[in-house]
């Protein structure tokens, strides 16, 4: 399936990987792919959600507001009154840079948070769907554009998210064919 | 204190997704911290025995944690 996405689908399915990490997330979630689809330079799915009332910054407050829970061991560890910064300047004063980092115990954390993060089911069903919303418009590619319909059209936060800003997806899916269509002309 | 350290600061408490990521941290820098002071102390010569009263723990159970690092 992969094969047929555009470079930037591909940045968007990539970087959100990246957003799950930084976030602390241990599955990549629609949240994530959507998040990803602001950080790809020049995109179709971003032109189409700054003309839908979808901007990064509404999205990104909308997401950050139902979190729960701190992200990162530094938030986690401020909640306490404790400077993981602090801590590890101090350590590193001791045992010399990186040396918080270089034990045995940080690398089994880095395992889990280094590593490889799955997708979550409708995360992976978004996908899905994005190369039938591109089969749908006829399109022979797939492209942000389809990864952004995908997301309205999966279940997940992204959806709901992206439905509370007012997108709705019969009304993308024909702003996405005449942006494509004007593209083609232009 | 940095600005995130303040927002995350205010944060309640009350919350256990807070709290219990908190302790998960809290516990992660303990082992490194452990980790990090262990190696120091056998490389400076100290004993298991000696380590474990520091440690007021058991030697037993300082030893069987960290004689897998070659320490």
């Amino acid at each position: 399936m992969f094969e047929r996405f555009t470079v930037p689908a591909r940045l968007a399915v990539v970087g959100a990987q990246e957003q799950a990490r930084r976030r602390g997330d241990d599955r990549i979630r629609t949240e994530h792919l959507l998040l990803a689809l602001y950080a790809v330079p020049e995109n179709l799915a971003v032109t189409v959600l700054d003309a839908l009332g979808g901007g990064r910054e509404v999205v990104e407050r909308a997401i950050d507001a139902r979190r729960t829970g701190p992200v990162g061991d530094a938030e986690a560890l401020a909640t306490l009154g404790i400077d993981l910064d602090e801590v590890r300047r101090q350590v590193e004063d001791a045992f010399g840079p990186g040396a918080l980092e270089s034990t045995r115990a940080a690398g089994r954390r880095g395992a889990r948070s280094g590593g490889h993060i799955p997708f979550e089911r409708a995360a992976k069903k978004a996908l899905e769907l994005a190369l039938r919303e591109a089969l749908r418009l006829k399109h022979d590619y797939i492209g942000t554009e389809h990864v952004l319909l995908g997301l309205l059209h999966a279940e997940g936060t992204a959806g709901e998210i992206l439905a509370e800003c007012g997108l709705r997806l019969d009304a993308t899916r024909v702003v996405v064919e005449e942006m494509v269509r004007q593209r083609r002309a232009g | 204190m940095s600005d995130a350290t303040r927002v995350a600061a205010a944060a309640s408490s009350k919350d256990p997704a807070v709290g219990l990521a908190a302790v998960a941290s809290l516990r992660g820098l303990l082992e490194s911290l452990e980790e990090l002071q262990v190696g120091n102390a056998r490389r400076q010569g100290w004993s298991w025995q000696q380590i474990a009263d520091a440690l007021r723990v058991s030697r037993q159970a300082v030893h069987k944690k960290y004689r897998r690092f070659g320490l």
